[in-house]
């Protein structure tokens, strides 16, 4: 696998950067946290944030190599699948990389689990004699992922919820699990005879 | 502020907003004072967007606890700068927003009717207390508010939850699948599933477009198809030449004259700190019953040392909220379910009314007052959380993940119990005796206890969740708590309180007459939840609405007959 390419669009990246420009002078959030970037005060994005164009105001903290892990792992959870994008053409690091270094207390509670699930992989890839998780060749990779479940069970669940959650709420991950709403109607019909059908079938089944 | 007011309303949500909307239009100088910014929703409204265009996919956080584009501004269960105590061994929580038209912009908009029991509770039950007027008395400005704002539903001849007279409620959507299939359920257990009424247009209404069926609408409506104080009553209002509305402008204290009535009210502006002062010949306070006990309790003079009406101690007193208890299960029957569009109106198509009236008059049940049943589910947008429907002890990744993603998606249904609160005499709110906001001015201090008439309830609640669930064969959510005592709520948190400011039919029992005017001061009015006397199962709103309607109109009639 070569390189994380982040998929970020150049209008977010600037975004990003005017707003971490801007949050020092400012005192818009209730929030900060002396976690998130290594002990810089990073702001939240306030109580008042603008709603139609949102943007993310902390800067991002996971080196190259970290977002590199964040592949492999989001795309042994949800690889390419028929028409379905795998999970790091869907951006899913860098969503990581958004929750891990963000400043609220759900994700700053989140981060030492996560970035030290990375740092466990590295460890496993030494084991294997290869210089880094990333680094392993793929067989080897391949043997630390089946091994990942059990030997960090609470990252391994932490992570493919994370990755589960990020991938579902993009247009792509609706077209895959079949959420067909979000688009102006004239009426609501209810539901189909397909699905009528559905129900009807299950209810006898249940003696209702 | 030179320009002499005949009425001053403080604030701009369902009480404020529809005490404006009716002396406005009759011809009444109206000044809003509103404590957070202005809020425009057809410019701020995030209509299609979806979770991966927020930041972190829009998942709640302390600065916007319902998620990120929830309707919400500079507030939720923390308002910077204005903070409120709790006393301690008592829990509660504190919705507040700082913007035009409250917390009507993100609201429920469940929208029932009180019934005829729920007006003289104390005459059926013995407990609490009864309203000063009957559901007689109410009903005909119900009747008003629906055909203004717009509710859905049907006549359906229920005990205790009222229909409306023919040509008040537009039509009602079509049950969505999953619930038609929990219905069913609900009717094998005996308990007989209604129409939502849902403050909702299934059909245009007043120059208001209908539904699209689609965006949720706790992030408000830019196409004004739901009710929202900002796009249903505060632009009529505003339209009669007879509106001001001034933002940012948080009201601490009502003015008095020598002879104690009310010449006007003093705040400060949030933005600059600057106090200022606005004079009008009456005063509504709409703040919401916490900020409008505040501001009462704040209003303190030689005449009311101990605050404005409050002379026999009653203000503050008779706080109240909706009991809560949540459920959740997962259904197999529900899986694989073909795709079928469940954005729905945006509120619950149906609802489970309160169905053991006629038990508990026969002391059948071990809890005197009722609750409804709130279902959630379907195939909605889904959410960051959606990795929960997969069962915790599965390791599952790849083609398999998906498929079971797949499957269980839309197959998992919520219930929550919305009931009756009986007021109790540890349950109030004062002023706290040292803290004080930004502006130095003393802030509320909440004391909170359930009684056992809740917290069995919850607990009836949590018993009912379950069955159902097991009727429909599905799983129980893990963890679910059927201890009443643990399984309630916290204080404050279903966002209902009302209570504070109480109506009734003698001063020495009430703060406000029921009209909502004061029996202290006869120039000041109440219009929202503060005036209420029980808190029903049935969501507050629409009664606030239809109260704060037969007050304004008894207030422009006082003011026609020169008697403010």
């Amino acid at each position: 696998m070569s390189d994380y390419v982040s998929r970020i669009d150049r209008r977010t990246a600037l975004a990003w950067l005017s707003a971490v420009g801007a949050a020092g002078a400012t005192n818009a959030g209730v929030v900060t946290s002396a976690v998130a970037a290594g002990g810089l005060a990073v702001k939240g994005y306030g109580t008042d944030p603008d709603l139609m164009n949102p943007v993310v105001p902390w800067p991002r903290t996971l080196t190259k190599d970290q977002l590199n892990a964040c592949a492999h792992l989001c795309d042994h959870i949800l690889p390419a699948e028929g028409a379905a994008p795998s999970a790091s053409a869907l951006g899913v690091p860098d969503f990581i990389d958004e929750w891990v270094s963000a400043p609220y207390p759900d994700q700053v509670r989140d981060r030492p689990g996560l970035i030290e699930g990375l740092a466990a992989l590295d460890k496993a890839a030494a084991l294997l004699g290869a210089p880094s998780f990333t680094g392993a060749a793929p067989a080897q990779r391949a043997e630390i992922l089946a091994a990942w479940p059990k030997a960090s069970p609470l990252f391994f669940k932490r992570f493919r919820a994370l990755t589960v959650g990020a991938y579902y709420t993009t247009r792509e991950g609706f077209k895959d699990i079949g959420y067909i709403g979000n688009v102006a109607r004239t009426s609501d019909p209810g539901p189909s005879p397909e699905v009528q059908a559905h129900l009807d079938r299950e209810l006898k089944k249940l003696g209702l | 502020m030179a320009e002499p007011y005949d009425v001053i309303i403080v604030g701009s949500g369902a009480g404020g907003g529809m005490s404006a909307y009716h002396l406005t239009k009759s011809g009444l100088k109206v000044l809003m004072l509103e404590a957070g910014r202005n809020y425009d929703p057809l410019t701020e409204t995030p209509m299609f967007n979806i979770p991966a265009q927020a930041p972190l996919r829009g998942t709640g956080t302390p600065d916007k606890p319902f998620g990120f584009y929830d309707a919400t501004v500079d507030g939720g269960w923390q308002v910077p700068n204005e903070p409120y105590t709790v006393a301690e061994g008592s829990e509660f929580l504190w919705w507040r927003p700082r913007m035009l038209g409250g917390r009507t912009n993100h609201w429920g908009r469940i929208s029932l009717r009180f019934g005829p029991y729920d007006f003289k509770p104390h005459s059926r039950d013995g407990l609490g207390y009864d309203w000063p007027i009957t559901y007689d008395d109410l009903a005909p400005w119900y009747d008003k508010v629906e055909r203004l704002i717009g509710v859905t539903g049907r006549a359906q001849g229920l005990e205790n939850t009222p229909d409306s007279p023919e040509g008040c409620l537009l039509p009602p959507p079509p049950p969505r699948a999953f619930e038609a299939f929990v219905s069913r359920g609900f009717e094998a257990m005996g308990i007989p599933v209604a129409a939502m009424h849902g403050a909702v247009l299934t059909q245009p209404l007043n120059g208001r477009a209908q539904c699209i069926f689609a965006t949720p609408c706790g992030r408000g409506c830019s196409i004004r198809a739901n009710f929202q104080s900002t796009t249903v009553l505060l632009p009529p209002a505003m339209e009669t030449g007879n509106l001001t509305i001034r933002t940012d402008a948080l009201v601490y204290q009502v003015d008095l004259d020598k002879a104690g009535k009310a010449t006007g009210v003093s705040f400060v502006d949030r933005k600059t700190g600057q106090h200022h002062n606005a004079r009008a010949r009456a005063i509504v306070l709409a703040a919401g019953s916490g900020e409008t006990a505040r501001i009462l309790l704040n209003s303190r003079s030689s005449l009311f040392p101990d605050g404005l009406c409050n002379g026999t101690g009653k203000v503050g007193r008779y706080l109240m909220d909706t009991v809560g208890a949540n459920a959740a299960g997962q259904f197999p029957a529900l899986e694989n379910l073909p795709p079928t569009n469940d954005d729905g109106m945006g509120v619950e198509h149906v609802y489970v009314p309160w169905w053991g009236y006629s038990k508990q008059n026969r002391k059948e049940m071990s809890f005197p007052r009722g609750y409804h049943i709130e279902i959630g589910g379907g195939r909605s947008m889904p959410s960051v959380g959606i990795g929960r429907i997969i069962a915790d002890d599965e390791v599952s990744v790849g083609p398999a993940l998906r498929q079971k993603l797949r499957a269980r998606y839309g197959s998992v249904m919520s219930f929550a119990g919305r009931g009756e609160m009986i007021p109790n005499e540890d349950t109030f709110c004062e002023l706290d005796p040292t803290v004080k906001d930004k502006w130095g001015i003393p802030v509320l201090r909440f004391h909170w206890k359930w009684s056992e008439h809740e917290t069995r309830q919850a607990a009836h609640m949590v018993q009912t969740f379950l069955e159902v669930i097991d009727k429909l064969g599905g799983k129980p959510a893990p963890g679910i708590e059927t201890d009443g005592k643990k399984a309630i709520s916290k204080g404050g948190e279903i966002i209902h309180e009302v209570g504070t400011a109480r109506m009734g039919a003698t001063e020495d029992q009430s703060v406000v007459n029921q009209y909502g005017q004061s029996w202290a001061v006869k120039n000041l009015f109440i219009t929202d939840g503060a005036v209420m006397v029980s808190s029903p199962d049935k969501n507050p709103t629409l009664s606030i609405l239809a109260l704060s309607w037969r007050s304004a109109d008894h207030l422009a009639n006082l003011a026609k007959r020169g008697e403010l």
